[in-house]
């Protein structure tokens, strides 16, 4: 009995020790077979069992007696190694869990790791005013701030009468902007972004804003009566959007309570028009947190449910506009002592703008500093920043982390540097800078003045850090929500409702000819 | 040669393995019973240690396998026998075995008198 027991326990040891030994400790069980020994023994054999499979891994395959090389067929193509090593083929098995183990914990960490290193580009994610994408396309939770880019600041005549206080409006505008667009219909959600100069609109006075109302009211005649039932359920909406999403759980706190009073004021009876209402409370909320990425919007057309992507009419749209706008380049030329310039105003979609920026920037390869004109710029993608840095440093150069609080991940931003045949990583660089600046701009400012590799004359700018994305309320209304934030890497902060200071502060008006001396002392030098 | 000195200090069975076939050649049953000689009956190697061992010194090309005998009283029984580089092993093992040897017993030596003075109050 025992030694049947015996002869099984040999049996189950691994094949390559069971033939090699598996006899003699059977001999050796039947010298010793008596009583207490053969108890032992079989305890002995248990024991190896274990042994064997566990911790003799290496051993697992037969040892043939002679490992002879086998000569190969002349004619017939082999390898050579100095090392006999031959991985067993029992090691197939734990080797292809182990891979399958490492593969889903790959995925696991790119699914749900704190930090996604990514390089430059980040999909979904754009800074206000980069996109111009007509109400067609409709806003959805997924869609970005599709507000107006610079070039269309002339297009609509509330923004016209109040962008017409800041100063910068004396500054040359693409000229394409100014024609002809007032017979264009302009979709009145952009004409409400429109590109409203933070510092220029006192939000906070009851007077400007009736003021503004009016306006809106005017332009809005078409817009279908709001009831206090529907304003209601915007409000509702919109604070639940807020609490959900707002990057500053706080300040959203704090909003909500702020439309909750100004509705139990009446201070929103007044507005029964879509397009008024939404203005209001876009004012409402900008009163209390000085975010400028925030703005609830009226759309005429329903808004679909779910995520919607912009229609190939907007792409399209939107194409014909960089088109003709030159990818927002206004400018580029070299100034005298050899300094290249280039006025850029927005940072505009990477894909379809790349060629064209960085044909800008071969054409200023042999300057010996670079201006960047931002004064009139309001943003765009992050993208587009890093690229446009790229060109400034000879080295992948980390730009921004940008925390988003509802996905609770962080994207980092790096430079694509070094850029094949570019000579301006080592040249000095000025970025001037306005009150307008705004956004996506101001992050490229910012970085460069973090890294100390430019030199910011100017104004300071608008302060608006955050990036928004937009979430449906009901079937007219959506809001902006601002859900993530640059946090510089070196700063640990960013410039929301601060603004970059410049290093040289002078009016915007001023900055360009201020600019141009000191790259020439700086040159001199 | 050399190299093999980083396997050194050996088990306590591979010691006891290659000390049993630094004799004569032997087979699995007969290393079991000169191990239990050697040690006086304090050290019984069951068969899966001693062929555990065996198939790692036969690895290391220390000991290698001669096979079955002819004659022998039972046919399945295999023979073993130490091979010059085993034997190598298990010099600079006796020698590193001596040395620990002679350090214990001066040791203990210098330290007898004050562990034996007695402590009266």
């Amino acid at each position: 009995m025992l030694r049947r027991l015996y002869r099984c326990a040999l049996r189950l040891h691994p094949r390559g020790f069971r033939r090699r030994f598996g006899d003699e400790m059977l001999s050796i069980f039947d010298h010793e077979q008596a009583g207490l020994a053969a108890f032992r023994l079989l305890l002995d054999g248990l024991v190896s069992l274990t042994r064997q499979w566990t911790l003799r891994q290496e051993f697992w395959r037969e040892l043939p007696a002679n490992q002879a090389l086998q000569p190969t067929p002349i004619g017939v193509p082999s390898f050579s190694t100095i090392d006999p090593f031959r991985p067993r083929s029992a090691a197939v098995v734990p080797g292809a869990l182990l891979s399958i183990a490492l593969f889903c914990a790959t995925c696991f960490a790119i699914r749900y790791s704190w930090i996604h290193v990514l390089h430059v580009h980040i999909p979904e994610v754009q800074f206000e005013r980069s996109r111009w994408v007509p109400p067609s396309a409709g806003v959805s939770a997924s869609s970005r701030e599709d507000s107006v880019s610079p070039i269309e600041k002339g297009q609509s005549s509330p923004a016209i009468s109040i962008t017409s206080h800041s100063p910068l409006s004396q500054q040359p505008v693409v000229p394409a902007a100014t024609v002809g667009t007032r017979g264009t219909p302009v979709p009145k959600k952009f004409s409400i972004e429109s590109k409203v100069p933070s510092q220029t609109i006192p939000v906070t006075s009851t007077a400007t804003a009736k003021s503004v109302i009016g306006a809106e009211a005017r332009s809005a005649a078409a817009d279908a009566p709001l009831d206090a039932a529907e304003r209601e359920q915007v409000i509702q909406g919109a604070i639940r959007n807020l609490r959900r999403y707002y990057i500053d759980p706080p300040m959203s706190q704090t909003m909500a309570e702020s439309l909750r009073r100004h509705a139990e004021n009446g201070d929103d009876d007044e507005a029964t028009q879509g397009e008024t209402f939404a203005k209001l409370l876009t004012m409402q909320l900008r009163a209390v947190s000085h975010d400028q990425h925030l703005s609830v919007i009226y759309n005429q057309s329903a808004i679909p449910e779910g995520v919607t992507r912009p229609t190939p009419e907007a792409i399209a749209q939107y194409r014909q506009e960089m088109e003709r706008t030159n990818c927002t380049l206004e400018k580029v030329e070299t100034l005298p002592h050899n300094v290249g310039y280039v006025k850029l105003n927005s940072f505009p979609d990477l894909q379809l703008c790349q060629p064209k920026i960085a044909a800008a920037m071969a054409s200023l390869n042999g300057a010996d500093a670079i201006i960047f004109d931002l004064r009139d710029n309001h943003g765009g993608s992050p993208g587009m920043v890093a690229f446009v840095a790229s060109y400034l440093f000879d080295h992948p150069t980390h730009l921004d982390d940008f925390y988003n609080r509802s996905e609770n991940s962080t994207l980092q931003s790096w430079t694509l540097s070094p850029i094949q045949g570019n000579k301006l990583a080592d040249k000095p660089v000025l970025v001037l800078t306005s009150a307008e600046t705004f956004s996506g701009a101001e992050e490229f400012a910012y970085d460069l003045k973090m890294l100390k590799r430019a030199t910011l004359v100017g104004e300071t700018t608008a302060g608006g850090a955050h990036m928004v994305r937009h979430r449906r309320i009901n079937e007219h209304f959506s809001i902006g929500v601002p859900d993530t934030r640059p946090i510089n890497p070196v700063s640990r902060s960013n410039w929301e409702g601060t603004g970059v200071t410049p290093d040289v502060s002078v009016r915007a008006a001023e900055a360009l000819r201020t600019a141009e001396s000191l790259a020439e002392t700086m040159l001199q030098k | 040669m050399a190299d093999d000195h980083h396997f050194l200090p050996l088990s306590p069975a591979a010691l006891h393995i290659l000390l049993s076939l630094a004799g004569e050649d032997m087979h699995g049953y007969a290393i079991m019973q000169e191990i239990a000689r050697q040690s006086g009956g304090q050290y019984k190697m069951g068969p899966g240690t001693l062929y555990d061992n065996l198939q790692r010194l036969m690895d290391r090309e220390w000991v290698e396998d001669l096979g079955q005998r002819a004659g022998d009283e039972d046919p399945r029984r295999r023979y073993y026998r130490l091979t010059l580089s085993g034997r190598g092993v298990l010099e600079a093992e006796t020698a590193r075995l001596a040395g620990v040897v002679r350090e214990a017993r001066s040791r203990l030596q210098s330290t007898r008198p004050s562990l034996r003075k007695p402590r009266r109050a």
